[in-house]
């Protein structure tokens, strides 16, 4: 099945046996691709390269195009901070200072949308037929708080008139954002309202229940001439929020670690909404090893029911996040079995290593060791490989090439033994030669010489 | 004790004219000015406080609570004075440099006046330098650094090596929190107290003062 199908069937609340897979890759496609975050969200062919790497490598079911929350208020006069590994920041709130309600709606000319649009129409025609794309708006609270600034929540007790009749903009806005993002193949629109947990559940129903109702009601109505759903993102302690939100009646729910995913499930079953989440971006994903975050993704598997599922990071990824751990998560999605018995082998006391390691030191030719979680199915794994194999096509006989897949219990002790901490990886004469990042044939040619001389 | 409950409730519900009406009914009824900051202000925004942790009140809540409380200490200030009622300390608060979120930030603020500790606000997008500087010039017991993300939060690091170039870090306590941020990351950088919230914020803070 392809992954976007797989996808569509979670979001069409189908019984599933694999679960479908989306990584949050706003800055960090730069980061995988070699630009810088601004470069990645300021240039539309940077920002092409960049995803077209990450669908490479992390093999999503679906995928968000650009996660900025920043491009409507910076189309509608608020001014951004620009940063090298975050997206960018609203610097100024243009309504701070007024309760004018403005009047403009964005227009496919406006601001970045003319290169995030194209990259959108470039991916549909090439990657979209198997892949799921994510169009994602900022949602009208967390909007409205870019114009107005932290006054909109003293505004919420003082002069709810104002705030009502600046959320009905601010909803308008995202009813054109999402038209737009339709228009150019767009799969999921997703709202993006992280600030909706800083809110009680009877400040959201009177505030935000009747503009959210209509923005998926609108995107409901899109669906009727192709498939298209509506999903709704909230960042931090939203367990209190979960239900209210379940009232507007979205497609599907996103979650972080601030929630708990069994908790949250409860309460979307009963509505028949999917729930998507939450691998932890800081301490596992960000700072966690390989096996935290297979681990994770295998516990929640293990847990939930996978009716109604979607696994993804619980936000937008951090811009450096270690390749590895992506590729860890992905492998555990989609190759769950072979996942569980990996963790099983590693945490087991009894694994040892039995055998011997190569006297690197007096090797008669090059030895090249590809370390891979399985390069049958992992895709960076595949591309590791396939970097050694072209390493073995140029010099053939004059070196050695072996791979030690993860999925074998024996390997996992020798990659212990070898002290190998990122899968995939290439060491050369026993040194780590390449880690997670799949080198040129260039580069590989350039190490192996090196030995050679 | 009925007047200062009143004041308490009041504030918690944000009615930040009556708050200021009842601060000065009191005082003309003879009750302490100590008694009124304790009893009636800094009891409300405790209560607030708890509940926002909780998870039972939410942002909005909080800032119409500060705001009454506020109300009632422009009325109190200058019997405080009089009085000689010191504040418990002093903290230096921003959110690091680079980062301009400064919701969390200005929660941990009003959450640590609700504690009765006198808050130094540098605003956001603060560099290393300027908490220093700061510090120096307030003669302040805490250096308070707030972050969301985890790019910025790297910033914190170099505040605590800030503080170490100055000299200060025997006398200073350094304190980060933000979305990001965990006790070992805390650990991991040398600052020395971490809170994940900001009413957590305000007891570690109180605490460290004691």
């Amino acid at each position: 099945m392809k992954g976007k199908e797989l996808l569509f069937s979670a979001l069409r609340h189908e019984p599933l046996t694999t679960l479908p897979w989306v990584p949050f890759t706003g800055v960090h496609a730069g980061f995988l691709a070699g630009f810088k975050a601004d470069e990645v969200y300021t240039d539309a062919d940077k920002l092409y390269t960049a995803l077209l790497r990450v669908h490479d490598l992390y093999k999503p079911d679906g995928m968000p195009v650009i996660f900025d929350l920043q491009v409507e208020a910076e189309i509608l006069g608020c001014e951004l901070q620009w940063s090298d590994e975050a997206p960018p920041a609203v610097k100024t709130h243009c309504l701070a200072e007024t309760e004018q309600i403005p009047t403009k709606l964005p227009e496919a000319t406006d601001g970045r949308l003319p290169l995030i649009l194209s990259v959108m129409e470039s991916l549909t025609k090439a990657i979209g037929e198997r892949t799921a794309l994510y169009g994602l708006l900022c949602g009208p609270f967390t909007l409205a708080a870019h114009l107005r600034g932290t006054n909109l929540f003293m505004d919420m007790v003082l002069d709810e008139d104002y705030v009502h009749r600046l959320l009905d903009y601010t909803t308008a806005v995202a009813v054109r954002m999402a038209d737009l993002y339709l228009s150019v193949g767009m799969d999921v629109i997703a709202a993006v309202d992280p600030l909706v947990s800083q809110i009680s559940p009877e400040h959201f129903r009177s505030f935000l229940k009747e503009p959210y109702s209509r923005l998926f009601t609108h995107i409901r109505q899109a669906g009727v001439k192709r498939e298209v759903y509506s999903s709704f993102f909230v960042c931090g302690n939203a367990t209190n929020q979960i239900k209210p939100m379940c009232e507007t009646a979205p497609d599907c729910i996103s979650i972080d670690e601030n929630v708990d995913m069994a908790t949250a499930k409860a309460v979307t079953d009963r509505y028949n909404i999917t729930l998507q989440g939450n691998i932890p971006l800081t301490t596992v994903m960000l700072f966690g090893s390989q096996q935290d975050n297979m681990k994770y993704v295998v516990d929640l598997h293990d847990a939930l029911d996978h009716r109604n599922l979607v696994i993804a990071p619980g936000c937008d990824l951090p811009y450096a996040t270690p390749v590895e751990n992506v590729v860890a998560v992905e492998q555990a999605v989609h190759q769950t079995a072979m996942v569980r018995e990996m963790i099983k082998n590693y945490n087991s006391p009894e694994l040892e290593f039995n055998g011997e390691l190569p006297d690197y030191e007096h090797l008669e030719k090059p030895l090249v060791e590809v370390f891979t979680l399985d390069s049958d199915t992992c895709a960076a794994c595949t591309y590791m490989k396939a970097a050694a194999m072209d390493g073995k096509a140029h010099f053939g006989d004059a070196i050695e090439v072996v791979e030690y897949k993860y999925s074998v219990a024996e390997n996992i002790a020798r990659v212990r033994k070898m002290g190998v901490e990122k899968l995939p990886s290439i060491y050369i004469n026993g040194k780590l030669k390449f880690s997670s990042i799949i080198p040129s044939k260039k580069a590989l040619i350039e190490e192996v010489e090196a030995c050679l001389r | 004790m009925s007047l200062l409950l009143e004041i308490s409730g009041k504030l918690q519900i944000g009615k930040a004219e009556e708050v200021k009406n009842l601060v000065q009914e009191a005082l003309d009824a003879g009750f302490k000015p100590k008694e009124v900051l304790e009893d009636g202000l800094l009891s409300g925004m405790n209560i607030i406080g708890e509940k926002f942790k909780n998870n039972e009140v939410y942002v909005p809540e909080v800032l119409i609570a500060a705001r009454a409380m506020n109300f009632g200490m422009e009325t109190l200030k200058p019997y405080l004075v009089e009085a000689d009622v010191k504040e418990k300390g002093t903290a230096v608060l921003g959110t690091v440099k680079g980062d301009l979120h400064d919701i969390g930030k200005n929660m941990v603020r009003m959450m640590m006046e609700g504690k009765g500790i006198k808050v130094i606000d540098l605003g956001v997008d603060v560099p290393a330098e300027k908490f220093v500087a700061a510090a120096n010039e307030n003669k302040a017991d805490l250096i308070c650094c707030s972050a969301l993300l985890t790019t910025t939060m790297m910033e914190m690091k170099n505040v605590v090596a800030a503080v170490e170039k100055e000299g200060l870090r025997a006398r200073v306590k350094i304190m980060v929190g933000g979305a990001p941020v965990t006790q070992s990351f805390c650990d991991r950088i040398g600052a020395d107290l971490y809170a994940g919230d900001a009413t957590s914020a305000a007891e570690v803070a109180l605490a460290a003062l004691k």
